[in-house]
């Protein structure tokens, strides 16, 4: 199951975006859409862990609302502070998971994703950061290291 | 109220929420901030004000469906992949100085 995963995946959503480009779900266009799918190369891919790969979906479509949000706060808020984090990859290893992960990062509005740092276990992360009060904040933070 | 005419009243407040996004995030492009600061803001313009005008496109003409739905998809997908693009340009553009 694991090594079919990949040919599953890309199969499906290949014909996926057939249906949507022809709009057309008549058999002999499902056929055509599946050859055609079939037939374009694919790239040679490791199996995939399936949980991993549900949980990187999951939280990808939970990155939307949470954009929204993060939209709303940085509009509303004052001049935000730049700075750079990092965060932990999921698996490096394979690119499907480096995908989600980088699609969720960027997605939101606060933090964009530069590269991948540590020999490909951390992202390095360019992020936004609201002042909380400006007497809080003398603003002698200075170019952050 | 009408089922029709409450599709009509959401699609022009979400294409006005939308265009409310794009300008909000055009405006800093014209200022000078750090390059990646507007990438920061023009993601909210691109990717979320689009997301929010196919969206109210999609309650206008939901005839065209299978093709506004591709047209998000591949919206979403492209700016956001875009986005991580630029960021990773500049960041090879900031070691080059470097020996």
């Amino acid at each position: 199951m694991r090594r079919l995963l990949p040919l599953l995946l890309t199969t499906a959503f290949r014909l996926a975006v057939w249906c949507l480009l022809t709009a057309d779900l008549s058999r002999l266009n499902l056929l055509i859409g599946l050859v055609v799918a079939l037939l374009l190369p694919r790239a040679h891919s490791r199996p995939l862990p399936l949980r991993a790969l549900l949980r990187a979906l999951g939280r990808s479509l939970l990155a939307v609302p949470q954009a929204y949000l993060e939209a709303l706060r940085l509009i509303v808020g004052r001049e935000p502070q730049e700075e750079e984090i990092s965060e932990a990859t999921t698996d490096s290893t394979i690119p499907l998971l480096v995908f989600l992960d980088v699609f969720r990062i960027t997605l939101t509005p606060f933090t964009i994703v530069l590269g991948l740092e540590d020999g490909g276990r951390r992202y390095r992360i360019h992020a936004l950061r609201l002042r909380r009060s400006p007497a809080a904040d003398p603003a002698t933070g200075g170019p952050t290291p | 109220m009408t089922l029709a005419s409450f599709a009509d009243h959401a699609s022009l407040l979400l294409l006005g929420a939308g265009l409310l996004l794009w300008f909000w995030g055009t405006w800093p492009l014209l200022e000078s901030r750090s390059y990646l600061s507007k990438l920061h803001a023009l993601s909210v313009a691109d990717t979320l004000g689009s997301v929010l005008m196919l969206l109210g496109l999609l309650l206008r003409i939901p005839g065209q469906w299978p093709l506004l739905v591709l047209a998000l998809l591949a919206l979403i997908l492209w700016n956001t992949i875009f986005g991580y693009v630029l960021a990773n340009c500049s960041l090879a553009s900031r070691r080059e100085p470097e020996p």
